[in-house]
């Protein structure tokens, strides 16, 4: 999504992975929006920038989805917050997707990181 | 797992806190209040937009953007609320005839009997009838040992059901004191439970109830919504059927209204066996009634196919039972008779009267497709033209950045628009139509518009609707942007009022508008003849009323109707009464062939030997008008006891005893060996009998008191004032004599002839009017478009008079255009119009389909219209101010 957010490095992320993260996040325990935005970028050694937005639209979808549950519940700053927690077919789905996204980065490690090309095109 | 959805509140509360812990965990980090807040709100972006997403979550996008495609479609629509309206009253009136008419051939030549599986239900027809019989029609009725005979088997068919009206007309009945008429059936056992048909109150019939004859009855639903506004303790009461008391035992449901379309039955009982309700009302012949008297063939008789039995099949297994019970008690087959075939037909909705109403129904359904097309042209024209003149705004909305796309969407949206209102209006329209034309047509079953016909009218819409959102699409993106804006209003539109697409439109409306005025003009002529037909006789201050009484006795029946002459007679205001058989201008008659002076007539070869003939009361001629020619009419001095006498029509003596005077010469019908002949005692001018548009025929009447059947009869008063008002008095005096007798069918003579051209006069009818609607259509059509071409032309013209053309040579330059477009048009739609008047040529009475008149008042009308339509647009356009003209560059 596109941001003001145009002096630093921080990479948007892919249509798609959001959902990923996000289970990954709340597979380690239950978390607010704004908690399960820090984590990512803290755990993404500040690469990736969560436009806020996208995610509490992402959560939603993933509610309505039944993959995360949430409650309203006090955070510990003593703060009214919406809590997120993963559900069983959450977790089947994080498991999933977690493969295929292994496979995927394998795949592109393997060709960015490879010799082969096009023969011919090689110089 | 049921859970409510979340509200947007809900997400803005959870935002809220977002923000908060956010500034919550930037102070903590060390920046101050107001930083952290502001970095907070920075760092979460838009929460508006965010608001709105989750808003449209659950939405369909394409809804909301359909919304907004619908709300701009209504404001540019707004802005031309004259085209608007033109184009949706055009197509609601087009759509709306369509419908109306398709809806009414829907119900008579498409629809099935609403019953259960009417496509394993087959109505039974009959070659021919075994000669030796008697048939109400000689296709389709059936003997009552014939369907004994066939419902007694159950390999083929099954169940076989039968049914025979009580009366050719009403039967009288009575549920208190006051007697009325009503139209009912006798039917077999089987009926109601072999068609499927619904008994929602009370219950059908048995085949016991058949076989004893039970004097029970259903009513329909129809009459008892009319005749006892669904009062439900009408079951279980008793009403008297020719004075024998019927028990109603059940109602039957909505929309079964009996098995023949056309008219609606009010209430069946089981067949019986008294010679007070025999079939069709006759009286017994000879002592015999329907179900004893094998050479009558009078039931009709309906079947459903036995389970997993083909038509074919069942009709195998059928022939070889039907060809024997044919000839059961008839006393011979003669050697050289083919056997009848038995066959099968479809249980459509009007069954039997197909034919009546398929011809006209085509062509008024082929009248309103040309109508539609018209509309259709019409509302493409005003798009073409309006969105020509829109090129300027379509350049100017691509320029700003719209795609094509929102453009097309635009185009289809208001294109929707227009087809939704106009189809909502069309449908209107049609319901009211098909109710009035039920009316006028004396159909008392259901016209109204059902699922089918809305398919029909949809799709017809969803096409038109299509139709206009491409048809300007051409014009509309013509144009590229940058040329649109570069142009003026007026270059840019030049080409338009030339194109190709437009003139021959307008050559195809010229045409069609020839068709329609061709035909439109026949048919009214033919409606002229029809009315000014002379019928022969003084029809005027004539009432008819019928009279059945229940009397087994032929002399006591004769003194009944002396009486009643007699009585009705001396009743003030009263001319002259009479009495007849068959009903004038009823399309009934009797007709066989008749020995003269005991043998039977030479004739010319081929030429037919039959006489219409007809039963008649003292002073039957003086009453109804007919000029005695030669020696007199019936008198009261004609009794059982003087001679037998007869009188005839010119007809008649001119083909059976020409060249002699046929006073004295003696006639009489072809059976009982010559043994009743009557004395020719009078001749009368010929006149009509059994319709309007008959041509003359060989009549011969019988007097009543001479013969030894009389049965029912018709009464025929002549009164002074206003027929009708002597029917209250007419009623007191029958009652007087039987409480049980009511007047049945009573009219004026005079429209008792009109129902026999009443469907001619209401196909002419409405071909007149759709004819109009057409020429109305395409004269407006026709305006608005040459109008439009002319205005298009007015730089052209500015032009051509600031170079020195004159005004005359200006409006004559526009004029010839649409004369030579005129011709054109003409040249199409005459050959168009002789192939429409072959078609109709069997419709058409006194009038040839080649009428010179009517082609030559249809090429001057078109012309007319087309001139005026010119005229005026090419006149103001002459009288331009040539600078002015310019100008408008």
């Amino acid at each position: 999504m596109a941001t003001q957010n145009n002096n630093d490095d921080r990479i948007a992320l892919l249509q798609g992975t959001l959902d990923l993260l996000i289970l990954k996040t709340l597979a380690l325990g239950s978390c607010h929006g704004q908690g399960v935005a820090r984590l990512i970028q803290r755990n993404s050694e500040e690469v990736f920038f969560v436009d806020h937005g996208s995610l509490y639209l992402a959560l939603q979808r993933l509610e309505d989805k039944k993959w995360i549950s949430a409650q309203w519940g006090v955070s510990e700053n003593n703060r009214k917050a919406r809590f997120y927690s993963l559900t069983a077919a959450g977790r089947e789905q994080l498991a999933e997707k977690a493969g295929e996204w292994k496979r995927l980065s394998r795949a592109m490690g393997l060709i960015l990181n490879g010799t082969m090309g096009p023969t011919g095109e090689e110089a | 797992m049921f859970r409510r959805k979340r509200t947007a509140h809900d997400f803005a509360e959870e935002i809220k806190a977002h923000l908060e812990l956010e500034a919550d965990q930037l102070k903590d980090e060390g920046l101050s209040e107001e930083d952290a807040r502001w970095q907070a709100r920075r760092a979460f972006g838009n929460v508006r937009l965010a608001q709105e997403r989750f808003y449209l979550k659950d939405r369909w996008a394409f809804l909301d953007q359909a919304v907004r495609d619908l709300r701009f479609a209504l404001r540019s629509l707004r802005q031309s609320p004259g085209f608007a309206a033109t184009a949706i009253l055009t197509l609601a009136l087009g759509m709306g005839a369509n419908t109306a008419v398709f809806s009414v051939m829907n119900a008579v030549l498409l629809k099935s009997l609403p019953v259960d599986h009417p496509e394993r239900l087959v109505f039974l027809e009959t070659s021919n009838p075994p000669r030796g019989t008697g048939t109400v029609d000689t296709h389709l009725t059936f003997s009552y040992s014939v369907y004994q005979s066939l419902s007694s088997q159950n390999h083929g068919l099954s169940p076989v059901m039968a049914y025979v009206p009580l009366s050719a007309s009403k039967v009288a009945v009575r549920f208190g004191a006051e007697p009325e008429e009503a139209e009912g059936e006798m039917v077999s056992g089987t009926f109601f439970s072999g068609l499927g048909v619904n008994i929602p109150f009370g219950r059908g019939f048995s085949p016991k109830d058949e076989s004893d004859h039970a004097p029970l009855a259903v009513i329909s639903y129809n009459y008892w919504t009319r005749r006892f506004a669904r009062d439900p303790n009408v079951l279980g009461k008793t009403f008297f059927v020719n004075a024998i008391p019927m028990t109603i035992i059940g109602i039957s449901g909505q929309g079964f209204e009996g098995v023949e379309g056309g008219h609606s039955t009010d209430f069946w009982i089981p067949l019986q066996n008294r010679p007070e309700l025999n079939a069709w009302g006759n009286p017994p012949n000879e002592g015999k009634i329907y179900t004893t008297d094998p050479t009558w063939w009078c039931m009709r008789m309906i079947a459903r196919l036995a389970p997993g039995v083909s038509r074919e099949q069942a009709l195998a297994q059928l022939q070889p039972t039907f060809q024997h019970a044919a000839f059961v008690g008839l006393v011979m087959k003669m050697e050289d008779e083919k056997p009848p075939v038995l066959s099968f037909a479809d249980a459509k909705n009007f069954y039997g009267s197909e034919d009546t109403y398929a011809k006209p129904l085509h062509i008024l359904m082929a009248m309103v497709c040309l109508v539609l097309l018209i509309a259709l042209t019409n509302v493409v024209m005003l798009l073409m033209a309006r969105n020509a003149t829109r090129q300027r705004e379509f350049g100017l909305r691509l320029a700003l950045g719209a795609g094509r796309g929102a453009l097309l969407r635009l185009l289809l949206m208001e294109s929707f628009l227009l087809v939704t209102a106009g189809g909502a209006l069309a449908w209107t329209f049609a319901v009211a139509a098909t109710r009035i034309l039920g009316q006028w047509a004396q159909i008392e079953s259901s016209l109204a518009p059902d699922r089918t016909v809305l398919l029909f009218t949809l799709g017809a819409l969803a096409l038109a609707g299509v139709l206009f959102a491409l048809a300007p699409m051409r014009v509309a993106f013509a144009g590229t942007a940058e040329l649109a804006l570069r142009t003026s209003a007026a270059t840019s539109n030049a080409d338009a009022g030339k194109s190709r697409t437009g003139r021959v439109l307008v050559i195809l409306q010229l045409a069609m508008c020839v068709v329609l005025l061709v035909g439109g003009g026949l048919l009214i002529r033919t409606m002229r003849n029809l009315e000014n037909t002379p019928l022969g006789m003084k029809v005027d201050g004539l009432v008819v009323f019928g009279i059945k009484p229940n009397i087994p006795s032929v002399p006591e029946e004769k003194m009944f109707y002396q009486n009643l002459i007699g009585k009705l007679r001396i009743l003030p205001g009263v001319e002259s009464v009479t009495i007849m058989n068959e009903r004038l201008g009823s399309w009934w008659s009797n007709n066989s062939d008749m020995l003269v002076d005991h043998r039977l007539p030479d004739v010319a070869n081929g030429t037919s030997r039959m006489v219409r003939w007809n039963i008649a009361g003292p002073d039957f001629f003086s009453t109804i008008g007919v000029p005695v020619l030669s020696g007199r009419d019936f008198a009261d001095s004609d009794t059982a006891s003087s001679p037998m006498v007869g009188i005839i029509n010119e007809e008649f003596a001119k083909r059976f005893l020409p060249n002699v005077n046929p006073l004295g010469h003696t006639f009489g019908p072809d059976f009982d060996n010559g043994k009743i002949s009557m004395t020719i005692v009078g001749v009368v001018k010929n006149h009509k009998y059994r319709s309007i548009d008959e041509e003359p025929i060989p009549m011969a009447w019988y007097m009543y008191a001479q013969i030894p059947v009389v049965g029912a009869m018709n009464v025929e008063m002549r009164v002074h004032g206003d027929p009708l008002l002597i029917l209250p008095s007419a009623r007191k005096v029958v009652q007087q004599m039987d409480p049980n007798l009511p007047l049945i069918k009573p009219i004026t003579q005079r429209d008792q002839f009109n129902t026999t051209i009443s469907q001619q006069i209401l196909f002419a009818r409405l071909a007149g009017c759709f004819g109009f609607l057409g020429i109305v259509l395409v004269a407006t059509g026709l305006y608005g478009t040459l109008a439009y071409r002319v205005s298009m032309r007015t730089a052209e013209i500015g032009v051509r008079m600031a170079v020195g053309a004159r005004r005359g040579q200006v409006v004559w330059m526009i004029l010839r255009d649409s004369l030579l477009l005129t011709g054109i048009g003409v040249v199409i739609g005459v050959p168009l119009a002789m192939l429409v008047g072959h078609a109709l040529a069997a419709s058409l009475y006194g009038v040839k389909p080649l009428d010179a008149l009517s082609y030559m008042l249809a090429v001057v009308g078109v012309t007319a219209v087309a001139l005026a339509a010119s005229a005026l647009p090419a006149a103001r356009a002459a009288s331009v101010d040539p600078l002015k003209a310019l100008r408008t560059e």
